[in-house]
């Protein structure tokens, strides 16, 4: 289909336990599926450090176990596509960072821990064509996955980005 | 014939021009690594755990055997690995859950038209 870019310019995620809300924008965003059978891959992640002193930050993708109602994009977090010549999608994924319903990272299901300093850090995973994870619909726990902090450590300013492709 | 290498993800964690992550960090978030990769530069391969998708950072250290499932072609995560290993072998693999997910809800739509 269309692969789409979610992406943050800056913000300090909060340190946030497993099972408790993600308040608004203090996390990078969720990813949820626009209908109950759409599926979506997840290609890219990358996080590059913007604090002005040592800050290790936890960071996790993870499935959540409650997901997102009414969500919209906060301060910096865009979503957009990546080919310009992208049509709009019958149903268009769901994606943002400040939502009625706060999503909760599931305590069960984290997919990727991608720990760094956020003091000149970077880090960057891309998954093998074929072996990205997925989500599916738009219903816990298959069918959203944030990036969020994880309790510990001392977040820093941080910009990131996710790059996905919607089936 | 695919060689397995073909299906493995990249991490690129670069504290080059930073201090890095203290080992204990490192270590409680992923005990399975080996020590000081949260310094300098770190590149290491990564595996999509078919049975759950969990994403695995491939330890350059590791000797143990990972796990693999052969009814699937594909490598599994340790918790997976031991679970296939509990239950006789059986491999479910995401892409049949993702499946069985896409067709309930296509059924529950489908009772809803009528």
């Amino acid at each position: 289909m269309a692969k789409r870019i979610q992406s943050l310019t800056t913000l300090t995620p909060t340190a946030t336990a497993d099972t408790t809300n993600l308040v608004d924008a203090t996390y990078h965003g969720v990813i949820q599926g626009g209908s109950g059978t759409q599926r979506i891959n997840i290609i890219e992640v990358y996080q590059g450090g913007q604090a002005g002193a040592s800050s290790p930050t936890i960071m996790l993708l993870s499935r959540d176990s409650t997901v997102a109602v009414t969500v919209s994009n906060g301060a910096g977090l865009m979503d957009a596509a990546l080919d310009a010549a992208t049509a709009a999608l019958a149903a268009a994924p769901v994606t943002g960072n400040t939502t009625t319903t706060k999503p909760q990272r599931s305590s069960t299901l984290h997919l990727l821990n991608l720990s760094f300093n956020a003091f000149g850090g970077i880090v960057r995973w891309v998954a093998a064509p074929g072996e990205e994870p997925s989500l599916v619909g738009n219903t816990a726990s298959l069918g959203e996955i944030s990036l969020s902090a994880f309790t510990g450590g001392t977040p820093g300013l941080m910009g990131s980005h996710i790059v996905y492709e919607p089936l | 014939m695919k060689a397995k290498r073909s299906n493995e993800g990249y991490l690129f964690l670069d504290h080059r021009d930073s201090p890095g992550l203290p080992d204990a960090l490192t270590h409680a978030t992923g005990p399975e690594l080996p020590l000081g990769i949260g310094r300098g530069l770190f590149e290491a391969p990564t595996i999509t755990c078919s049975h759950c998708q969990a994403i695995v950072i491939v330890n350059p250290l590791r000797n143990r055997d990972r796990g693999y499932c052969s009814k699937c072609d594909h490598y599994v995560c340790d918790t997976c690995n031991a679970i296939r290993i509990a239950n006789g072998g059986a491999c479910k693999t995401f892409n049949q859950i993702i499946a069985e997910v896409q067709e309930a809800a296509a059924q529950s739509e489908s009772i809803k038209e009528l």
